[in-house]
């Protein structure tokens, strides 16, 4: 639904935002949780942390006990090591998926809004015939065209799911584009590029922020189902092929891979969600709780 | 809340008044519950080239002979045929009787609904059919250069708009209603083996004319049990035959199993079942569940799958075998391994794949994913077979380092350095994913620097086809028991797209291959295969993985189940013993 | 401009976006996925024969006229047969249909009235504790990766208490029942909480809203508003919604069939995609873009029809 008189963001309008995050303790302890599968990712990237996953501490399947509190998987090394390199992999996937998803998603939004008639047309049409596809499909193709590993996973994620972003933006971008100050930078003779770019796109971030957290959480979920079909990162642990090798080993009362990667992708994606929506919150509140 | 505790009721009532529903099978009936892991193909035998499609067909379609139940090393004995063959002076000319009386399975392509005999035009109308250009039938390498005038034949109508049948091929002829005779056109002993193959499994024409591009899902044979129509599901239902002919359950065997008692049907006819239930569960968590709760009869494990229902080096373990459930474990004839690909420069260098086969742990592999049950492959041939060398070692065989060490610097990479990243690639189940970064591991012992990337099985095969591949790990089945057939995985003109994926070529290792394929079963050739087996041990072509050994667990109440890597067929054999299973599903 | 031309103009813009569809399909099956002839073969594959096979399925043909091929099956419905089982894939389809509806419709249709009836609910007790605790645990559902409610879902439920059937699937009223119930409550448990989140912002829109001030101001109580006035407007977003999401059905639960062998439209995607079977994947991408294109035509078209707020463009 379209609501007429979209409030100009300003500074001060940011700034409320803030204050009202700042107010919110869930939102608070979301953003610290996000923090610190951030830290472990980098930690671990540097190779402080998780460095030594690939070293056996134990027998093959141990359970958890006093030593290896995640207990260890069938080479006998620590879920804990895995599960935390998992974090670099997910944290990554997380982000990287949601910056290209972003990137494609405003700039062709923003054209197709911004230009209007054929342009808007074209584009519309290819985001809807797109959008019409099963993701699923698209993702089977692209990986089959990429190959693997985790640049085809970021690459078949993020090239998938840019639709709704660019859907949204475009619908912004229209609202704005006849707006006082944009003609006012037409009058003093700023460029599309300039008009778009420097003064319209600022005004539609709001839009692009909330995006971001759903579609890192999204990403981080979808790795799980590349790894199911075989197709997701290879060589280092997941969370997706942890869970994926619970297929095998649940059966037999081996839980505590499952248990380890999916408690750790609880903790961030719930972050994120309760970080998307008190962020939806302070910054749209007209679109709260969508 | 109250509202949410009706509802609560609601659900419990509404589950328990459906498991009144559950279909649980006429209890006076012998019925078998088998689970397989991927779809069937259809139901046509010349595209069965999938263990799962072949045993299906084979329940259904017969052919001239088959394996004996019983006895190991594999033996072939007669089936449709009356008797082995009388093989011409110079192993060229074939002759056989066929059973007489034999019956198709009623079926409407039939006058009056009624099968009709079978005789010797319908063997010889298969396997043109086998060879028919215009089917694209998936088993024609079985007899592809072999028989007299077959070639020329499906040459002659690849062009033309129709395929003429009535067309004589010198090589299959009709000599009466009961005799057929086959000439090849040169010496191929391994042609007895592919008429126990499914793909040379006999069809009726009147079934394949009516049913047309649909007779996938007609299959009418002269098997033990019938399916009237095959249909894409998740279960596939089998009766018994009713004109089925006099088959009897054999009764010699060898000693092993006349030990076990697997004589105590001897001279029951067959089939022992009434009726023949093939669940196919892909996944393998509720594959398993379903075993454990008694709804399958028996369940093989994966091969590759390190399993904790099997302890290590104990068995089985203590809650299932309370259960009354038991483990087999049967050597099955193949090799896994790592292949080179030939056609890469760096792999010229023999000194490193010698040191990369050195530093390998085998032992380690085997204990991690075959629950240390498997044997070491010393080379290509698997034990139970001739050219298999009892006892030998390959001298490549690890793990030594140090030794892997000072080969690598002869290969001129000390320590690893100046060798790039080799790529290994392999299919995309877990098992493969966790056996490439063993092998990953292992090779980092002396810097040799892998990447594992693991394929869907399509993709997978289609690199290897292609060469696109560094070094890639699989593993070969045998197609019938003889060294042949591993063997020709090395033989340089077979190269993918044939068997030989890595794309070895070795002079000396071509022209012993070409003589001795072409021999008949002799100590000549047996010592032929055993030198070609030392051969490709010490030319590391690929480092060798395992010979596997096959998990089958079955429940206390499924009778006269043995394991055999060539097990079309076998359902007529089984039986449950019902008493047993109300009594053992009592404790599940 | 009237509902007939419009709903004429939205049909009509069916015809590129099945053109547009069609176009990526071919590029990205035909184009550049590779050849599929050395999978079906298998081991023993020679070249010639491969070549011969490549001819039969048409792969050698130009790349126009493989367009036309992709173009002509999304009109006529004729996908041909699959490449790895030879099956007529229209007849696979409809084959198909039946066990992933007896799955999905029901599921679908609990799941949304019970998402419906928490989200009145809630928004009775907006703000409060409860409504705080709803909302976090929906989030907390959502957080949870299917796979693992999948695989603990049949180990826990069906198994180890024995509730459920483990996996399978017979034809037929009632037979069916017991092996879809658990998948059913998966599905439930999965989609519970992005249904429920939405639904309450919807509710919550209309709760606001002056009429509903009105209505209470003239003295009615809070549960007539609730079920007579605010459900009665929050219905135009959430049949949008609902109508939205049923062309996703048409693929069912990929991973719920296959872990419950359930012989549907889903598990027969998942087997071709396994196997590079690009025929069956061909027919299921277009059968379910074009259902998603018509839905949303008639979404469109509906909308304006109830609400006359909306501007036909």
């Amino acid at each position: 639904m379209s609501s007429a008189n979209a409030p100009q963001m300003s500074k001060s309008l940011w700034r409320h935002a803030l204050d009202s995050l700042k107010k919110d303790r869930y939102a608070m302890i979301a953003l610290a949780v996000v923090l610190l599968y951030t830290l472990i990712a980098l930690l671990s990237s540097i190779g402080v942390l998780g460095a030594n996953w690939s070293q056996e501490v134990g027998a093959s399947y141990a359970a958890p006990d006093m030593n290896n509190i995640f207990g260890t998987d069938i080479f006998g090394r620590s879920v804990l090591e895995k599960t935390i390199k998992g974090t670099e992999v997910a944290m990554s996937v997380g982000l990287v998926v949601a910056l290209i998803a972003i990137a494609i998603g405003v700039v062709v939004g923003a054209i197709a809004g911004y230009f209007g008639g054929l342009i808007d047309e074209l584009i519309v049409w290819f985001y809807t015939t797109f959008s019409s596809i099963p993701g699923i499909m698209l993702l089977v193709a692209i990986t089959l065209i990429m190959g693997k590993g985790i640049i085809a996973v970021y690459l078949a994620l993020g090239l998938t799911s840019w639709v709704q972003l660019a859907r949204l933006i475009r619908g912004e971008v229209i609202k704005h584009k006849d707006r006082e100050y944009v003609q006012a930078a037409s009058a003093i003779g700023s460029s599309h590029f300039r008009k778009l770019f420097i003064h319209i796109i600022p005004n539609v971030m709001h839009i692009v922020i909330i995006n971001f957290s759903l579609q890192f959480q999204f990403a981080i979920k979808s790795e799980v189902i590349l790894s199911y079909l075989g197709l997701g990162v290879q060589g280092q642990p997941s969370w997706g092929t942890m869970i994926d090798d619970a297929k095998l080993e649940l059966a037999r009362g081996v839980w505590w891979q499952l248990a380890a990667a999916t408690f750790a992708m609880f903790g961030v994606v719930l972050a994120f969600n309760i970080l998307g929506d008190a962020l939806r919150d302070a910054l749209d509140p007209k679109l709260k709780g969508k | 809340m109250q509202k949410m505790i009706n509802l609560t009721l609601l659900v419990s009532l509404l589950v328990g008044t459906l498991s009144c529903f559950k279909s649980e099978g006429d209890g006076s009936k012998k019925t078998l519950n088998m689970v397989i892991t991927a779809k069937v193909k259809g139901m046509d035998p010349i595209y069965a080239n999938d263990r799962y499609s072949n045993n299906e067909i084979a329940r259904v379609y017969e052919g001239l002979l088959e394996y004996h139940y019983l006895k190991r090393p594999y033996e072939l004995i007669p089936n449709l045929a009356d008797g082995m063959p009388k093989v011409s002076a110079d192993g060229r000319v074939y002759t056989f009787k066929i059973k007489k009386g034999v019956l198709f399975q009623n079926d409407v392509a039939f006058p009056a609904g009624k099968g009709r005999e079978l005789v010797a035009e319908d063997f010889v109308y298969s396997l043109k059919r086998l060879a028919d250009p215009k089917l694209q039938s998936l088993g024609w390498w079985v007899i592809d250069g072999k028989i007299k005038g077959l070639n020329e034949w499906r040459k002659k109508y690849a062009d033309l708009p129709k395929v003429d049948y009535g067309e004589e091929v010198e090589g299959l002829k009709v000599i009466d209603r009961y005799t057929l005779q086959f000439t090849l056109s040169k010496n191929f002993p391994q042609f007895l083996y592919a008429l126990a193959m499914p793909f040379t499994y006999v069809v009726a024409k009147e079934v394949v004319d009516k049913y047309g591009k649909e007779f996938l899902n007609h299959p009418v044979g002269t098997g033990a049990f019938v399916l009237p129509r095959f249909e894409q599901s998740n279960k596939i239902v089998y009766t018994r035959n009713p004109t089925f002919r006099k088959k009897l359950f054999p009764s010699d065997a060898s000693p092993e199993f006349k030990k076990l008692g697997y004589l105590q049907d001897a001279g029951k006819p067959l089939p022992l079942l009434d009726k023949l239930i093939v669940n196919i569960i892909i996944e393998s968590q509720p594959r398993w569940l379903n075993f454990q709760k008694g709804k399958v009869d028996y369940i093989g494990i994966p091969k590759d799958n390190f399993d904790s229902a099997v302890i290590p080096g104990k068995g089985l373990a203590d809650d299932l075998s309370k259960l009354g459930i038991t483990l087999n474990i049967t050597p099955s004839l193949d090799v896994t391994y790592v292949a080179f690909n030939h056609d890469n420069k760096l792999f010229d260098n023999i000194a490193l794949r010698r040191a990369m086969s050195m530093v390998y742990d085998v032992e380690r592999g085997n204990k991690l994913f075959y629950n240390g049950t498997a044997l070491a492959a010393q080379s290509v041939v698997p034990p139970g077979i001739a050219g298999n060398v009892n006892g030998y070692v390959n001298p490549y065989r690890g793990p030594n380092i140090n030794l892997a060490k000072k080969l690598l610097a002869e290969a001129g990479y000390p320590n690893g350095k100046g060798l790039p990243t080799i790529t290994y690639d392999t299919a995309s189940s877990t098992v493969s994913r966790q056996q490439g970064e063993f092998f990953k591991k292992q090779m980092e012992q002396i810097g040799v620097k892998i990447k594992v990337v693991t394929n869907p099985w399509p993709e997978f095969q289609r690199k290897i086809t292609n060469r696109t591949v560094m070094i890639y790990g699989i593993a070969w089945g045998a197609d019938y028991p003889d060294a042949e057939n591993f063997l020709q995985l090395l033989y340089g003109p077979n190269r993918s797209p044939g068997a030989n994926g890595s794309g070895f070529n070795h002079q000396t290792f071509n022209q012993l291959y070409k003589s001795a394929s072409i021999m008949q079963d002799t100590p000549e050739r047996t010592a032929l295969y055993e030198k070609m087996n030392r051969m490709a041990a010490e030319l590391v072509p690929w480092i060798f993985g395992v010979h596997r050994q096959s998990y089958v667990l079955f429940h206390g109440w499924l009778k006269n189940y043995i394991q055999s890597d060539f097990d079309a067929g076998v359902a007529q054999y089984l039986d449950v013993d019902l008493e047993k299973k109300k009594e053992l599903r009592a404790g599940m | 401009m009237n509902i007939y031309s419009y709903t004429f103009r939205r049909l009509l813009y069916v015809i590129p976006v099945v053109l547009g569809v069609s176009l990526i399909i071919f590029v990205l099956f035909n184009l550049v996925a590779g050849d599929p002839t050395a999978i079906l073969l298998g081991k023993h594959a020679s070249a010639s024969q491969m070549a011969e096979l490549r001819h039969e399925l048409g792969l050698d043909r130009p790349w126009l006229a493989q367009y036309f091929d992709v173009v002509r099956s999304a009109f006529t419905f004729d996908f041909g047969r699959s490449w790895s089982t030879k099956q007529e894939i229209f007849e696979m389809i409809k084959a198909g249909a039946i066990p992933s509806l007896t799955l999905s419709f029901p599921a679908f249709f609990l799941s949304t009235v019970l998402a419906i009836i928490v989200s009145l609910f809630v928004s009775f007790y907006r703000g409060g504790v409860v409504d705080r605790l709803v909302v976090f645990v929906c989030v907390a559902l959502m957080s949870i990766s299917s796979l693992a409610y999948i695989l603990f879902g049949q180990w826990f439920l069906a198994y180890y208490l024995g509730l459920f059937e483990i996996s399978g699937y017979e034809s037929g009223f009632p037979y069916f029942i017991p092996y879809v119930l658990l998948p059913i409550i998966i599905w439930m448990v999965l989609s519970v909480g992005p249904d429920v989140r939405f639904y309450r912002t919807v509710v919550l829109d209309e709760i606001y809203q002056d009429y509903v001030r009105t209505a209470r101001s003239k003295g009615l109580s809070e549960r007539v508003i609730l079920f007579k006035h605010v459900l009665k407007n929050a219905m135009i977003p959430i049949i949008t919604y609902v109508l939205i999401k049923i062309p996703f059905l048409i693929l069912g639960a990929l991973l719920l069939e296959s872990f419950f062998s359930i012989p549907g439209l889903g598990s027969i995607t998942l087997n071709a995609i396994n196997g590079s079977d690009f025929p069956v994947i061909k027919a299921m991408t277009i059968l379910s873009s074009i259902a998603y294109i018509l839905f949303s035509v008639f979404t469109d078209v509906m909308y304006c029809l109830v609400d006359p707020r909306v501007r036909l463009k």
